[in-house]
C-alpha cells in the first residue's frame, strides 16, 4: 500500500494543487470583495464573538479577541474540512465516473482550499499581536507542530467521512450535530480549563482533539508557553495511525463508490 | 515475427458489493440484518489487444461491457485477474471531465489535461493545438460559464482529443457541436481511431460503426465472452441472437 500511495502522491499531487487553486478562484469569481472575503469572514466571526462574550456576558480572558481570533480560525479548518469530506465523493461525480485517482487526492484539495484560508487568518492573528502588544516569544514556532497534528487528525478522520459518506445517507446531518457539540467542548470563546470543573477540563482537553490542540496552540501563541509536548506527540501518532487506516480503507473500497453515488 | 499486445487481460473478474445506500433510521430499527450481497458483473474473462488493433465490445445491457471498459481505464479495480498494459498511456474518452465553470478555457485544459493523467509541460505543449482545433482563439481565457453549450462542447471534446494516449477506450463513439463540428469531430475521432500506432477498444450499441471501424469484435453475455473473431462473423451471429431473443 506504501508504494501505491507514494505512486499515487506522486501522480496526482500537481492536480491537487491546481484544483485547490481553481476552488479559491471559483468562489470569490463573482463576489465585489473577491479575496477579501477571506480575511473579513474570520474577521467578522470575531467581532460578534467578542461583542456577545466580552460585552455582552463580560468575558474576562486576558487578549480575549485574539483568543476567540485563534480559536475561530482554528475551528474553521477542522469543522470545514470534516463536514466537506462527507459529501465530497458525490459531489465530483462528474470526475470519479470517468477517470481513476485516488479518492483522497479530492479531499486533500479541499483540505488545500481550507489551509489557505486558515493561513490567510494566520496572517491577521500575528497582525493582533502587534497591535496589541503581546509578547512574541520563539514558542510561537511549537506552533507548527500543532498544525501538522491538527492536519494529520483531520485528514485522517475525513477519510473515514468520505468513505462512509459515500453510503450512509444522513452522515451530513449527524455530522453536523456531533460537530456542534465538539464546537462547545472545544472552547472556541471560552477557556475549557476555567470554565468546567476539574477533573472534567483536563478530561475534555485531552480526549477531545480539537480543544486539545486549540489549547496548545493558544498557550504557545498568545501566552508564550511550551505546549504539552508527550500529549502533542501521542495525538501526532494517532493522526497518523487513523490517515494511514484511513486510506487502506479508501483503497480497498472505492472501487465500489461510483456505483453508489 | 512476435505479436505484441498492448492490453493482456487474464481471468478478470469485477464484482460490486451491494453496498446499499443507508440511512440511520433503517440500521438501528431494522430487526433482520441483510448481508452486503454481492453481484459479478465481469465473470473470469480473459483476452488479449494487439498494439494498433481496433476492439469492438458488443453485448446487450447489463453484459459488463462498460465494467470492463472502466476496468481497463482503472476506474474499478479488478476483484481479482490481471489486465497488463505493457506501459502503455490509457485514458477513457470523456469530454469535459474535470470542468470548473469559473475558470477560463485555458485553465480548464490545464485541469482537464491533469486528470486524464497528462503532465504540466505536455498540456502546454499542445494547449495551442488544442484551442486552434476548437476554434476558441478569442474566448480561450474567459470563464467557461460564458461559454455557449456548443463553445463547451468543442473545448471539452478538443482536449480529449488532442491528448491522445497510446491506447484509447471510448464508451460511444462521440461527435458533437454544431453541424459542421460534428462532422469535424467525428472525422477527427476516425482519424484516432485509424491511427495505426494507437490501439482502440470501442463499445458500442451501433452495429454500423462497428463494422465500418474495428478490425476484431468482441461479444459479452453476462459477463463472459460468448465469441471473439473478425467483425463479420461476430456481428452476424450477434444480430441473429438479438433477433432470436
Amino acid at each position: 500500500m506504501y508504494r501505491k500511495f507514494r505512486n499515487d502522491i506522486k501522480k496526482y499531487w500537481k492536480y491537487a494543487v491546481y484544483s485547490a487553486r481553481a476552488q479559491l478562484k471559483s468562489e470569490i469569481a463573482n463576489s465585489y470583495l473577491s479575496w477579501l472575503w477571506w480575511i473579513l469572514d474570520p474577521f467578522c466571526f470575531m467581532l460578534i464573538y467578542v461583542f456577545i462574550f466580552g460585552v455582552v456576558f463580560n468575558s474576562r480572558a486576558p487578549h480575549f479577541p485574539v483568543f476567540v481570533f485563534t480559536g475561530n480560525t482554528m475551528w474553521n479548518f477542522f469543522n470545514k474540512n470534516l463536514i466537506q469530506s462527507v459529501t465530497i465523493v458525490k459531489k465530483n461525480r462528474a470526475i470519479v465516473s470517468k477517470v481513476y485517482l485516488p479518492k483522497y487526492i479530492l479531499l486533500m484539495s479541499r483540505m488545500g482550499v481550507n489551509a489557505f484560508k486558515m493561513a490567510v487568518a494566520s496572517t491577521i492573528i500575528v497582525g493582533m499581536l502587534i497591535f496589541y502588544r503581546i509578547p512574541i516569544t520563539a514558542n510561537i514556532w511549537f506552533a507548527i507542530p500543532i498544525l501538522i497534528t491538527l492536519t494529520l487528525v483531520v485528514f485522517g478522520i475525513g477519510c473515514f467521512l468520505l468513505h462512509y459518506g459515500v453510503f450512509v445517507e444522513d452522515l451530513s446531518n449527524v455530522m453536523t450535530l456531533v460537530l456542534r457539540l465538539v464546537f462547545y467542548m472545544t472552547g472556541i470563546f471560552w477557556d475549557i480549563m476555567d470554565k468546567l470543573d476539574p477533573p472534567y477540563n483536563a478530561i475534555v482537553c485531552r480526549v477531545n482533539p480539537a480543544a486539545f490542540l486549540l489549547h496548545n496552540l493558544r498557550e504557545c501563541v498568545i501566552y508564550g508557553r511550551t505546549p504539552d509536548w508527550k500529549l502533542l506527540i501521542v495525538w501526532f501518532f494517532i493522526g497518523l495511525g487513523i490517515s494511514i487506516l484511513g486510506i487502506r480503507k479508501i483503497y480497498k473500497n472505492e472501487n465500489s463508490y461510483v456505483k453508489s453515488i | 515475427m512476435e505479436e505484441k499486445y498492448a492490453i493482456e487481460v487474464k481471468d478478470l473478474v469485477i464484482s460490486y458489493r451491494n453496498l446499499k445506500k443507508l440511512n440511520l433510521k433503517e440500521t438501528f430499527f431494522k430487526w433482520k440484518r441483510t448481508k452486503a450481497e454481492t453481484f459479478v458483473a465481469v465473470k473470469g474473462i480473459s483476452f488479449r489487444v494487439r498494439e494498433g488493433e481496433i476492439l469492438g465490445i458488443i453485448g446487450k445491457n447489463g453484459s459488463g461491457k462498460s465494467t470492463t471498459l472502466n476496468a481497463l481505464a482503472g476506474i474499478f479495480s479488478p476483484d481479482s485477474g490481471t489486465i497488463d498494459l505493457h506501459g502503455h498511456s490509457i485514458s477513457l474518452l470523456s469530454i469535459g471531465v474535470g470542468f470548473q465553470k469559473e475558470m477560463t478555457g485555458r485553465e480548464n485544459i490545464m485541469l482537464s489535461g491533469m486528470l486524464l493523467g497528462f503532465s504540466e509541460n505536455e498540456i502546454k505543449e499542445k494547449e495551442q493545438k488544442i484551442i486552434d482545433f476548437a476554434g476558441l482563439e478569442n474566448f480561450i481565457d474567459m470563464p467557461v460559464r460564458t461559454y455557449s453549450s456548443g463553445m463547451y462542447s468543442k473545448l471539452a471534446f478538443s482536449i480529449t482529443a488532442i491528448l491522445e494516449t497510446d491506447i484509447m477506450l471510448i464508451d460511444e463513439v462521440l461527435s458533437v457541436g454544431d453541424q459542421r463540428f460534428k462532422k469535424k469531430s467525428f472525422r477527427k475521432m476516425k482519424k484516432l481511431i485509424s491511427d495505426e500506432s494507437r490501439t482502440v477498444v470501442i463499445v458500442s450499441h451501433n452495429l454500423n460503426t462497428l463494422r465500418e471501424l474495428c478490425n476484431t469484435v468482441l461479444w459479452m453475455d453476462d459477463g463472459e465472452i460468448k465469441m471473439k473473431g473478425d467483425p463479420e462473423t461476430v456481428l452476424d451471429a450477434y444480430e441473429a441472437y438479438m433477433e432470436e431473443e
